[in-house]
């Protein structure tokens, strides 16, 4: 684990890097009550006398580089998590170097040598069974002195139940956690496994493998060969821009395949060819199987930082990137589902996004109420979904039947409709009144009075021209809906 | 009435109830005044392609409620719903929405453009997209709609003076056009709020508008 400086920072400033979360901060930042990890907004209502910096993963990759390639010197098959994070498989390197550690120390010299030559430099190097025990293992070490864990389940057990944060990416499972009394991975770990799958399903499940010790493995396949996709390009290219490009296409025949066969790669391996040198290849591995974007960007980061570094000299002529592990985490699409058509509608709703704003893409989602307005909880598009207010499954007594009006205002709009002894006669549809020919109704819906809310009569009319949803309340008529 | 009469029949009335699906490539103009019931239809139109992945319903108007859409038998996670009422982007809106998703339900804002109107059914003809479209002002010019659905009025059962409630709606609808077989057809289509509708065949408008509460 190395932590990644920022060049362009301004020296003295305090200072927030942010992606759409908190990924770094200074002393006098997290001070002001700014953790790692917290809502950007968040962050700069708390820290407003910060600079605030954007995340560049491609920039941080690209000086992760020279840390990468000094480890990858030592032992081989380095994976990358992200910049800043490597794995390293070590059963292998242990017997030829003679034990952790003196395989730990002479990693830890190689980082120390480094700190002077590569700005950032701050390196933690942790051992222990597992990718997750390691990450925690480096996370508790000091600089300069390697973290070598013997007992991973007893080191894991002591952790705080804060450790499961980014692998289940779900805080409120971790607050339902700690509001039942656990607040360590051990404690986690008594519970029955069977009564956290129950009623907490895969998340719980995972958590409690966590706690255990027992990592994520990944249920290995058998990677057939043509799954990998390559290019070859008689032109090599030179400029970032076409190796972006490739990287993007690359990723996506890749995933597009795998998926056809509901499969999921939690390891790839990027390899690139040099017009006019040896062939470069780095392993990235993700806790979670790749997604599209996830993959092109970690191609994409990968490519510059060795175009940039001078790694590809004559520019890349070949590119290639395979699974290096496959489970069966692909996402099951249902009988009729059909996947090519789902990422072009969510690339065509991506440009009307674009177009029109975040609020003019929608999607809505029942929830309970008695009037239509109420009865729809509106998310935009590719977003999470908001929580439902009212309990979609509730018995919800008075409210309006079925079949539903297919307008609905978002507000009561004024109408005009003429009584006769408490029945209505006509309504007012923008410069004509229309006979009302029949109705139903009034429906009393009685309102919160502690809230100052008052009663209404609800009505539905119906004229030679279509039907309406009337509201009537404190004397004046409102439009609630259109049976159009 | 005869075997062959009652084939004839059961025939016109799956025909109709064809005209009631969307076609890939295809345009589907529901034409009429607002009010008639052709919103609901239109979203009813989304329901089968829902089934297989993302559907659009381009709102205009910034009122259609996607609870009528789920009645009428739309998939709720595939149902997204855009808001577009500035005609001026209306047709760089629908374009994108053209270039990825299998269908769509949309409504045309009065002053929408011949030439951009062509544009789009074109498009569509190249995506392979099956479309709706429901003009706000006068009809889509002429070949733009492989087949028009004309609303010529609506009728509502179950409400009766201060009693019940509205029940079932009876649409009398005539089809013309290419996808009609350049035959113009009168049919009526009655609804009961869920995804079950009936088709009748051979109606007449003034049966129907007798009928009304």
């Amino acid at each position: 684990m190395w932590s990644l400086g920022r060049p362009d920072a301004p020296s003295d400033d305090p200072l927030l890097i942010v992606d759409d979360r908190v990924t770094g901060a200074t002393k006098e930042v997290l001070a002001a009550g700014v953790a790692l990890g917290m809502p950007r907004r968040e962050a700069e209502a708390l820290a407003p006398f910060a600079t605030v910096l954007i995340r560049d993963q491609g920039e941080e990759s690209r000086r992760f580089e020279p840390v990468v390639e000094a480890i990858e010197a030592l032992i081989p098959r380095v994976e990358v998590v992200s910049p800043g994070l490597v794995f390293v498989p070590i059963s292998g390197a242990v017997r030829f170097y003679g034990g952790e550690v003196v395989l730990a120390e002479l990693v830890e010299k190689e980082m120390t040598r480094l700190v002077g030559q590569v700005r950032g430099g701050l390196a933690l190097v942790g051992v222990a069974d597992g990718p997750f025990a390691a990450r925690w293992a480096a996370m508790t070490a000091d600089a300069g002195r390697p973290n070598i864990v013997d007992d991973t389940i007893g080191f894991i057990s002591r952790l705080d139940l804060a450790a499961l944060r980014e692998s289940l990416n779900a805080d409120e499972l971790i607050d339902t956690f700690r509001w039942l009394g656990v607040s360590t991975l051990g404690d986690l770990a008594r519970l029955p496994r069977e009564a956290l799958a129950t009623r907490f399903g895969n998340p719980g499940l995972l958590a409690h493998r966590l706690a255990s010790g027992e990592d994520r493995l990944v249920d290995s396949r058998e990677i057939p060969a043509d799954l990998a996709v390559d290019a070859s390009f008689e032109e090599p290219l030179e400029s970032l821009d076409a190796v972006a490009f490739a990287a993007r296409a690359l990723a996506e025949r890749l995933l597009k395949g795998l998926r056809a066969s509901g499969m999921a790669p939690h390891r790839v391996s990027v390899l690139a060819e040099a017009a006019a040198g040896g062939p470069r290849e780095r392993i990235w591995r993700s806790a979670d199987p790749f997604t599209e974007k996830a993959l092109s960007d970690r191609v994409w980061w990968q490519l510059r930082a060795w175009v940039e570094s001078g790694g590809i000299p004559g520019g890349i002529s070949r590119l290639r990137i395979a699974p290096a592990d496959l489970s069966d985490e692909g996402r099951q699409l249902g009988l009729l589902q059909d996947e090519t058509s789902r990422i072009e509608a969510e690339r065509a709703l991506a440009r009307a996004q674009a177009l029109l704003g975040p609020d003019g893409v929608l999607q809505g989602r029942a929830q309970g109420g008695r009037m239509p307005q109420e009865r729809v909880a509106w998310s935009r598009w590719g977003e999470p979904p908001v929580d439902q207010e009212r309990d979609p499954h509730a018995p919800w007594p008075g409210a309006t039947p079925s079949p539903s009006p297919a307008l609905v205002p978002s507000r009561l709009r004024s109408l005009e409709v003429e009584w006769d002894d408490g029945m209505p006669t006509r309504v007012r549809l923008a410069t004509r009144w229309e006979p009302v020919l029949t109705w139903s109704g009034p429906w009393r819906l009685s309102g919160r009075w502690w809230t100052g809310e008052s009663d209404a009569d609800r009505y539905q009319l119906v004229t030679s021209v279509g039907a309406f949803l009337c509201v009537v309340t404190e004397g004046r008529a409102y439009l609630a809906g259109v049976y159009d | 009435m005869g075997i062959g009469t009652v084939a004839s029949l059961l025939d016109q009335e799956r025909r109709e109830e064809g005209y009631l699906h969307l076609q890939p490539g295809r345009v589907t103009e529901l034409l009429g005044l607002p009010g008639t019931g052709l919103t609901r239809l239109g979203l009813r139109l989304l329901a089968t392609p829902s089934l297989t992945g993302p559907v659009v319903a381009l709102d205009t108007r910034r009122w259609i409620s996607p609870e009528a859409a789920w009645e009428t038998g739309v998939i709720p996670e595939n149902l997204i719903i855009v808001r577009c009422d500035q005609p001026q982007i209306w047709p760089k809106v629908t374009a994108a929405l053209l270039e990825g998703v299998r269908a769509l339900y949309a409504e045309v804002p009065v002053g929408a453009k011949e030439q951009d109107l062509r544009r789009l059914a074109a498009l569509a003809r190249a995506r392979k997209v099956a479309v709706a479209m429901r003009p706000m002002g006068n009809g889509l010019p002429s070949g733009v709609a492989h087949l028009r659905l004309r609303a010529l009025g609506v009728t509502w059962e179950g409400a009766d003076q201060g009693h019940g409630q509205l029940r079932r709606r009876r649409l009398m609808l005539e089809a013309s056009g290419k996808g009609a077989a350049g035959v113009t057809r009168r049919f009526e289509v009655e609804d009961e709020g869920s995804h079950v509708v009936r088709v009748v065949s051979h109606v007449v408008p003034g049966e129907a508008r007798r009928a009304v509460g």
